[in-house]
């Protein structure tokens, strides 16, 4: 079992790291402060990432991505974990795989600009009603001759300021069993379309999220991303791997950047004549912090590991959103613990990694959804989902 | 004028490592240790891109070293040079068993300009270039930097600091020297080495990383160069700087001197 990185994985995450301290560090407190990141400033990073490729990294070379593996897209993603959300997507993109379902026309139109960050995309699953039970989603697309007319409204939607079309699940027969819910590829410049308030967090400053209203929308075949009634079908599929490096990867990576910080604070902080870090009680948060940072990684490799393969990792990608997103949450709350006052206070940015980790336990299936479906995998699957398979 | 450049790649410990001498002063743990291109070389390297990006021309990049030393030439090629020599060599060397191996590819490859970091930060001899040059009778400009800042918009469009005659046949080197710069003009063939200030480098693009997996890697043994290496130089044992003691508060001036002339034994 070899554990060491290839010369180019080396090379990728070298790249992405010096991107992120060079370009995306310095302007994190500026974000923070004014609470939205200038748009020159996210053109700017936008055009230097895209020249050096690091834009639309997990999309397939042929739409102009650079077709990184599973394990290769967490090796990146990780390290975007150690900057801030909306400097991520700006720099290196939000693209959901559910796009490359594109057809035909669809891929010029939708595909092929948000690939080259001309266009930029949400995904709007989450309603006022319907939040952890996505199938339970009134938003309808009722049919009308050879289209659909679509009516309802979405919350929470990231990023829905800035995005210029949206990735919609509408329910296109109520009647069957289960529901039918379809995917639809909608323009926000549709008539009919309203983008709602900006719901302020707690953290991510500067990524909006926003409520979607949608009156009769008029929708034509081509709005609709795969086959009628597959929608949840497509979720299922794509997701995961999104979920993987957005949830699981990037806890990973910024949990392992506030841990540098909590290592570096307790070798320098003295009290009682010595380094805080000669404190048993302050080693103990050190030293399970490390060892759950490390759990972490090793099963997000394995669940990448499992997609490569070709395998359904749906179950080892639950186990890692589950993980990563509560080690970050311990890691961080840890620290805020280790810097005292300066960790609670606003002159360092521990309170603002420990604002905005508390979201990664409950966006993208909550930490209670996704044990859920282990508990589930487990009683249907047995060992094969915790044993050795010799 | 097309440029043929030769430079150097040097694999060395990742300057921000943690580095410990072993307890037998045999040399230093290299355990969990990371290994990075030389920054000097990594200057050399931008700097040659940057001339051939605008002159035309090749980049050759050279390394000598054992079979890993492979991934430090892969990170020039990855920058966008655009083909690799590897010497083989196992254990120590010496600045000048280096630059007779230099000498060589020198020779072999005939390049129009040899560019090197002016030292590699692990062992900082600052000796190779001067030593290479000489060995070679070439021209010689040590310290290459600019007079633009590195915050200048000379460096953020990537303009070269080292400035090619309009007939090509010479070039303009502005060198750092104790109290300020130095300006020389260089005939070709010639070799250079490369200061802190010269430039940043870029940051290697996701397709130069796929490109450089494709592009060639030539292994050369030292025995095929023909030369006899001979250390001048033999690390015999490695020891880390001792501990300085704590200060010391006189009350007078004689104090001071029985201090320092009396006890110490100095002055
Ligand atoms: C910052 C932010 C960004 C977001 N971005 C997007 C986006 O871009 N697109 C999008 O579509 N959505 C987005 N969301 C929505 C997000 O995915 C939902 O908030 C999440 O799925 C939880 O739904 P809910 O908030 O309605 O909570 P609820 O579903 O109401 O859950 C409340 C509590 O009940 C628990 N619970 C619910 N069902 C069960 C169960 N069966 N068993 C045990 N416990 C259960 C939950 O775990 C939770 O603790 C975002 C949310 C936030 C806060």
């Amino acid at each position: 079992m070899d554990f060491t990185l290839s010369d180019e994985q080396k090379m990728l995450v070298n790249a992405v790291r010096q991107f992120i301290k060079e370009e995306l560090k310095p302007l994190e407190d500026e974000v923070e402060s004014t609470g939205l990141l200038a748009p020159e400033k996210a053109r700017a990073i936008f055009e230097h990432s895209r020249e050096l490729g690091l834009y639309a990294m997990n999309m397939p070379e042929e739409y102009g991505g650079a077709g990184l593996s599973a394990i290769d897209t967490m090796l990146v993603e990780e390290q975007f974990g150690h900057t801030s959300d909306i400097l991520i997507r700006r720099a290196f993109g939000n693209i959901y795989e559910a796009l490359l379902v594109c057809e035909g026309a669809q891929k010029e139109r939708w595909l092929l600009p948000t690939v080259r960050g001309d266009r930029t995309c949400s995904i709007a699953i989450t309603e006022p009603g319907a939040g952890s039970d996505a199938m339970g989603i009134t938003t309808r697309a009722v049919k009308d001759g050879d289209g659909w007319l679509l009516t309802g409204n979405k919350h929470f939607i990231s990023d829905g300021e800035y995005s210029d079309f949206f990735l919609v699940t509408a329910v296109t027969d109520p009647e069957s069993t289960p529901k039918a819910i379809s995917l639809f590829l909608v323009d926000k410049d549709s008539p009919g379309f309203t983008l709602g308030r900006n719901q302020v967090m707690m953290g991510l400053t500067g990524t909006s999220c926003n409520e979607l209203f949608f009156k009769n929308i008029r929708l034509t075949r081509e709005n609709l991303l795969g086959e009628e009634g597959r929608g949840m079908r497509i979720c299922l599929q794509t997701l995961g791997r999104v979920r993987l490096a957005q949830v699981g990867a990037r806890a990973v990576g910024k949990a392992t950047h506030v841990l540098d910080l909590m290592v570096e604070y307790v070798k320098e902080r003295k009290q009682f004549g010595k380094p805080i870090g000669d404190f048993q009680l302050i080693q103990q948060m050190i030293a399970d912090s490390v060892i759950e940072v490390n759990a972490a990684r090793l099963l997000l490799h394995r669940a990448a590991w499992e997609i490569d393969q070709g395998r359904d990792a749906r179950d080892w990608i639950s186990m890692v959103k589950v993980h990563a997103a509560e080690t970050l949450g311990r890691v961080t709350d840890r620290a805020v613990q280790v810097f005292g006052g300066m960790g609670y206070c606003k002159e360092l940015p521990i309170e603002r990694y420990y604002r905005d980790s508390r979201i990664y336990r409950i966006f993208d299936g909550s930490s209670e959804i996704h044990r859920t479906l282990v508990a589930r995998g487990a009683t249907k699957f047995g060992a094969a989902l915790y044993d050795v398979r010799a | 004028m097309p440029l043929k450049i030769l430079v150097t790649s040097k694999r060395v410990e990742d300057p921000e490592a943690l580095i410990l001498v072993k307890a037998d002063g045999s040399g230093i743990e290299t355990q969990g240790l990371s290994y990075r291109i030389n920054p000097f070389d990594e200057i050399a390297v931008e700097e040659a891109l940057r001339l051939k990006e605008e002159h035309g021309g090749e980049v050759v990049v050279a390394s000598i070293g054992a079979a890993d030393c492979v991934s430090e030439i892969r990170v020039a090629l990855a920058m966008g040079a655009d083909r690799g020599i590897r010497v083989d060599h196992e254990g120590p060397l010496d600045p000048g068993m280096v630059a007779a191996i230099l000498q060589k590819l020198v020779e072999g490859e005939q390049p129009d300009l040899v560019i090197l970091g002016k030292q590699s930060v692990d062992d900082d001899q600052n000796q190779v270039g001067q030593i290479l040059a000489q060995r070679m009778g070439w021209a010689r400009a040590t310290f290459a930097s600019k007079e633009e800042s590195l915050e200048s918009t000379a460096e953020k469009t990537r303009q070269c600091g080292l400035r090619l005659a309009a007939d090509g046949t010479s070039i303009r080197v502005v060198r750092e020297v104790d109290g300020g710069l130095e300006t020389l003009e260089l005939s070709l063939p010639a070799v250079i080495t490369t200061d802190l200030r010269l430039n940043i480098p870029r940051i290697t693009s996701v397709p130069g990383i796929m490109k450089a997996r494709k592009k060639p890697v030539r292994e050369i043994q030292v025995e095929e160069l023909g030369i006899e290496l001979q250390p001048a130089v033999i690390v015999r044992k490695l020891h880390s700087p001792s501990k300085r003691g704590g200060g010391l508060r006189v009350k007078t001036v004689q104090e001071l001197w029985d201090k320092v002339h009396g006890e110490a034994g100095v002055l």
